[in-house]
């Protein structure tokens, strides 16, 4: 017998692993050979380890407990994943698996000293140690820190791969024992659309583990669902019920992704997690060698893994009998069964910290043994109902909790509702399926009924089926929670019952805070191996009983899931125009504009201004919003939106406008033209498209749904180019056959026609650069043709792409504002100084009221507020351009006055200009701000006599 | 001048024959919004209730709202029914073709490809063939409608252009697990 197979036993009907398929890998250093099918915790134990990990705070040597998804003694680090349940993950060939947080090893770890100072490290030792003096706290921080539990992470780690999935089943079933499968049978075969979650691998709960008749009774059920067309994830976990049955749940080992989460919106959720072994509170619980009663049928059954020698077995109850039946047919020699039925008890373990050697039991006596194994009881896994509302009850008698009241669309079957034979629980499984899918039933025909698109439905909705089950009995189990001696209860967080005895003697006598002053039940465990006897060491230390104590409350999630698989896939939606192609071909520098991919340059950008302003450029302006307005009532339209007039707007004609909010802050901007009598097309900033469509429709639906008009997004159905510079008359008269004179198509005038050969182009005589320019809005298709012939045609007259940032320079030396940039959400309309665009006299527009009153002609004697003025600047040293937001200061002091909101180097200019906020009484042409720069310096900057640096009577964009 | 149509979808890709499913770019398609208030004689011309779709003519009928109507086909036919519409009354007709990217997903296994990135509910009785809804698929809002193929499910996914490549790969990426013959 290998060292690596010495606890392994010979083959035997029922187990899980395939001995056909050896797998080869490495714990803590040494070489180690298990069996596929084998959890990593299972191949360790075969191999005749014992010890797992040490304990988190006083790195006591630990052994497995529960060999489930629950041991808190199994957590280790595969490769470079930290924290991995070795009791659940499945092993894999060629993984490297060490333990956690010991030093130098898990055999000899110096951190275990810590138990000399145990009676030290009460709970709140670090809240009452550590918070004077403060000033010395961050370097009890980097000390404290190298006891910190768990793996190590690596940094340089590939990040792993997550899934998500949305799913609409009539009905979810958590839990796939004997009585689950038999729901979701009934449930399916009823004719509901039925997924059911197994937290473990296989599925059949404790049949899995029990005998051969036992199995062949879980095969049945598991053929009947899947025969019945019921979807089954194994090792997977409904992780929270949320309102109207949202339920989270997460997907291991899926064949893609490190794990998916799952988000189904369940009609009927029945909820039948099974039960939970509980651990027994007595000194020396959590020496290697002690062993919950279903770890010992799960390592013998399941993994033909012998668990000791010669053991010692305290049983309340039938699974701690039969696991004596498990252990002699496993060749364990009984030393001794004790049985709490009839008083039996055991008190301690004795032994090395890293075995047992006896078992003392209560009347004094003691017991040689390798292996003690527990079963003391159930815990009964409520927090699926305590999600949805329930306050489950403890029954004295059965020594556990039972639900009190669900929901209609919440039904409990299995060990959660009750006991019972096998026979029972099928029963009760498929009659709660069959309930189940009558309730799911009648919402879907409820929601079908309200949902247009979905298929007509028969009939009225139907009745919800009341719960006529015959419920299960509650079979009597004595309780047992703790021995006349301490013990651990938390094995996670390394609490004892002595710990919380001395905390509610503190005065941390409620669960509530007893649980957070102690951290007992907020490990991994979340509870499932603790809460309960946390609550009877509570309990007795009040002199009261458990019902009287209560419980916490169990909230999401069920069992513990990584951040990834919260994140899932990372959705980034990208926007990018027809002619990206041609930009990234180019070599242009992208930059994120929104969503939007855009050349922020293609090398120069200070060149391509010197280009626009010399011969002609051309800039993918594809993202400015577009908006095709349609209807009679447009006009209403836009003089409800905007503050200027738009009635006796002639067709062919466009012009700017101002949209200010109900609180007369700047909204957006743009231009809107009119291309038919009935027919226009507005556009809007790149950032608020969607805003003001949004905003459009808001009013017209609302407040206005009489008017006739109709609003359609043509964003993306254009691709938009600006053709600007003093050649750009000449380029395009080239390309189409509409007059572009100055007369006959003059400034702020739109067109319509073919260019380049695509018809149904508009073309308006518009421009954010300060030059001739024109706009052309190309059907989106074509724009990558338009705008490849736009660069061949016009290479004899210096054409060069330009970027945004071009643009941006551009219009700062003409002077032009960016709603959101240099304006702010408190910026007024009257601010930006487009007074003469606030139309007062208009019978009513949005945000009219506060405008009237910002410029003094509100109603009433109050004054007008002293609002901002948006100003342009140049600063007297060219070489300085002052960051944007930088702050404007009173002369020698720290006052902060205003801000420069844009600013930038002119390469037209040779200057450092600038726009600025500031109050009216620095708004005077020549007047000299004082400007903080980020590194504390002071410089100055002159307000000039025009927004406009370039061309201020604006005869370059008229020409 | 020679005029070229390209497509949002701009990457190229391997179709594989014996996938599961198929994703198909159909941006080219004619895409018309029409909308028409109540009692438009353009209205009773569509006869198509909101949130459903019908062939007519060699062209999809969607309800897309329950003022809108979106006319998908071949250009020729669309136009043709375009020009048949009743313009009395509040009408508007908007030629989408261009704003938006089409692609037809199809394949048995359709749904659950399209559960990984998208909330809404895909079963027979929320979805028949010839509904028409919109959601958001991948975080881009969508019009989604089932367009059944000779029994196989099928669903026709249009999105604003811009959005066109993203959202072709982030399906393709979807389908991976089952199987995608992309083409484009």
């Amino acid at each position: 017998m290998s060292a690596s197979s010495l606890r392994r036993l010979p083959e035997q009907s029922g187990e899980v692993i395939d001995r056909s398929q050896p797998l080869k890998f490495t714990w803590n250093g040494k070489t180690a050979v298990g069996y596929a099918g084998d959890t990593i915790a299972s191949a360790i134990a075969a191999g005749g380890n014992r010890i797992m990990s040490r304990s988190m705070k006083y790195h006591r040597p630990r052994g497995l407990l529960t060999a489930d998804f629950w041991d808190p003694n199994a957590f280790v680090q595969v490769d470079d994943e930290p924290n991995v349940r070795s009791g659940h993950r499945l092993l894999t060939a060629g993984i490297n698996v060490g333990p956690q947080n010991v030093w130098p090893s898990l055999d000899y770890d110096i951190k275990s000293a810590n138990q000399l100072v145990g009676r030290f490290l009460s709970p709140g030792f670090y809240y009452k140690t550590f918070i004077h003096p403060q000033k010395l706290w961050p370097a009890y921080e980097k000390v404290l820190a190298q006891f910190a539990p768990g793996g190590t992470v690596d940094y340089e780690s590939e990040m792993a791969y997550f899934d998500k999935r949305y799913t609409h089943p009539d009905v979810v079933v958590a839990g796939g024992g004997p009585a689950g499968l038999a729901a979701a049978t009934a449930a399916a075969e009823a004719g509901a659309s039925v997924l059911l979650v197994e937290h473990e691998h296989h599925l059949g709960g404790h049949l899995r583990y029990g005998t051969d008749a036992d199995r062949a009774i879980a095969n049945g059920l598991e053929v009947a669902a899947r025969a019945a067309g019921v979807e089954i994830l194994v090792d997977s976990t409904v992780t929270g019920r949320y309102e109207d049955n949202w339920l989270g749940i997460v997907q291991r080992s899926h064949p893609i992704a490190s794990e998916r989460l799952i988000k189904a919106r369940a009609k009927t959720l029945i909820v039948a997690a099974g039960l939970i072994e509980r651990p027994y509170v007595f000194a020396g619980n959590d020496r290697p060698g002690v062993l919950l009663a279903s770890a010992v049928r799960r390592l013998i059954n399941m993994y033909a893994v012998k668990p000791g020698e010669r053991a010692v077995v305290f049983t309340a109850n039938e699974s701690g009998d039969q696991t004596v039946e498990d252990l002699e047919r496993a060749g364990v020699e009984i030393a001794g069964v004790v049985d709490a039925r009839s008083g039996g008890n055991i008190t301690g373990t004795e032994g090395s910290q890293k075995a047992i050697s006896s078992v003392t039991l209560g009347n004094g006596s003691s017991i040689d043994a390798d292996l003690l194994v527990t079963a003391v009881g159930w815990t009964a896994p409520t927090s699926l109902l305590n999600m949805s509302g329930d306050r489950p009850v403890y029954d004295p008698a059965a020594a556990r909790f039972f639900p009190d009241r669900t929901p209609d669309n919440v039904l409990v079957t299995g060990g959660l509702a009750g006991d019972g034979s096998l026979d029972e629980l099928i029963a009760h499984g498929s009659s709660t399926g069959s309930l189940a899918a009558g309730r799911a039933a009648a919402v879907r025909h409820r929601v079908q009924a309200a949902t247009a698109r979905a298929a007509a439905v028969s009939g009225p909705e139907p009745d919800m089926p009341s719960d006529d089950r015959v419920p299960l009995a509650r079979a009597a189990h004595p309780e047992l929670f703790r021995s006349t001696t301490h013990g651990i209860v938390d094995y996670s967080e390394d609490v004892g019952s002595k710990d919380l005895v001395s905390a509610t003697k503190e005065g941390y006598d409620s669960v509530e805070l007893l649980k957070r002053y102690t951290t007992a039940t907020m490990g991994p465990a979340q509870g499932k191996l603790e809460t309960v006897n946390t609550v009877a060491v509570l309990a007795e230390a009040r002199g009261e009983t458990i019902a009287e104590v209560g419980t916490t409350i169990w909230r999401p999630p069920y069992a513990p899931l990584t951040l990834g698989a919260l994140a899932g896939r990372i959705f980034e939606p990208e926007r990018v125009s027809s002619i990206h192609p041609w930009h990234v071909a180019q070599g242009a520098k992208p930059i994120l504009a929104g969503q939007w991919i855009r050349p922020e340059h293609y090398g120069d950008p200070q060149a391509e201004v010197t280009n626009v302003r010399t011969n002609v450029g051309i800039i993918d302006v594809t993202p400015l919003g577009k908006l095709d307005l349609q209807g009679e009532d447009v006009p209403r339209l836009l003089n409800l939106l905007y503050t200027n007039k738009w009635s006796k707007l002639a067709v062919g004609s466009v012009r700017y406008g101002m949209m200010c909010a109900e609180d007369g802050v700047v909204m957006d901007d743009g231009v809107t033209g009119r291309l038919e009598e009935n027919r226009w097309l507005m556009t809007t900033t790149s950032s608020g498209a969607g805003t003001v469509w949004e905003w459009a429709e808001n009013w017209l639906q609302t407040a206005h749904p009489d008017w006739d008009v109709h609003i359609t997004p043509v964003t993306t159905a254009y691709t938009s180019i600006n053709v600007a510079g003093p050649k750009s008359r000449e380029l395009l008269a080239r390309l189409t056959d509409v007059d572009l004179g100055a007369d006959a198509f003059e400034y702020m005038q739109v067109r319509t026609g073919t260019v380049a050969g695509v018809d149904d182009c508009i073309m308006w005589r518009i421009g954010f650069t300060g030059e001739l320019s024109f706009e052309l809005h190309v059907p989106a298709g074509y724009g990558l043709s338009v705008w490849e012939t736009l660069m061949e045609q016009g290479a004899d007259l210096g054409i060069a792409p330009f970027g945004l940032e071009a643009q941006r320079i551009m219009r700062l030396e003409k002077g032009h504002f960016i709603v959101g940039q240099d304006t702010d959400g408190l910026t007024k309309g009257p601010t930006t100084g487009l007074e003469a665009l606030i139309k007062l006299d208009k019978d009513d527009f949005v945000g009219k009221p506060e405008l009237a009153w910002s410029m003094g002609q509100g109603v009433g004697d109050g004054e007008a507020p002293e609002l901002p003025v948006l100003v342009s600047v140049q600063m007297t040293d060219a070489s300085i351009v002052p960051p944007e937001a930088s702050q404007i200061l009173a002369p020698n002091t720290t006052e902060i006055l205003g801000r420069i909101t844009s600013s930038r180097y002119s390469p037209t200019l040779n200057a450092s200009i600038g726009l600025a906020q500031v109050p009216p009484a620095l708004a005077q042409s020549g007047t000299v701000l004082t400007v903080l720069l980020t590194n504390g310096d002071r410089t100055t900057a002159i307000v000039q006599e025009h927004h406009s640096h370039v061309d201020p009577e604006g005869s370059r964009l008229r020409s | 001048m020679n005029v070229t149509f390209t497509s949002p979808v701009t990457a190229s890709y391997s179709p594989s024959p014996d996938a599961a499913l198929t994703l198909v770019d159909e941006s080219a398609h004619a895409k018309v919004i029409v909308r028409a208030k109540a009692g438009t004689p353009a209205r009773a011309s569509l006869a198509q209730v909101f949130a459903g779709s019908r062939e007519s003519a060699g062209v999809l009928i969607a309800g897309t709202r329950p003022d809108e109507w979106m006319l998908l086909g071949e250009p020729t036919a669309v136009a043709a029914r375009v020009a048949d519409l009743p313009m009395d009354g509040h009408v508007s007709v908007v030629d989408w073709t261009h704003g938006r990217a089409q692609f037809r997903l199809s394949g048995a296994v359709a749904t659950s490809a399209l559960e990984k990135v998208c909330g809404l509910d895909w079963s027979n009785d929320m979805m028949p063939n010839g509904a028409v809804t919109s959601g958001s698929v991948a975080k881009v809002t969508c019009d989604l409608i089932r367009n059944d193929v000779d029994g196989t499910p099928s669903y026709l996914i249009l999105c604003d252009r811009s959005f066109g490549q993203y959202l072709f790969d982030a399906l393709i990426d979807s389908g991976q697990e089952f199987g995608i013959s992309a083409s484009a």
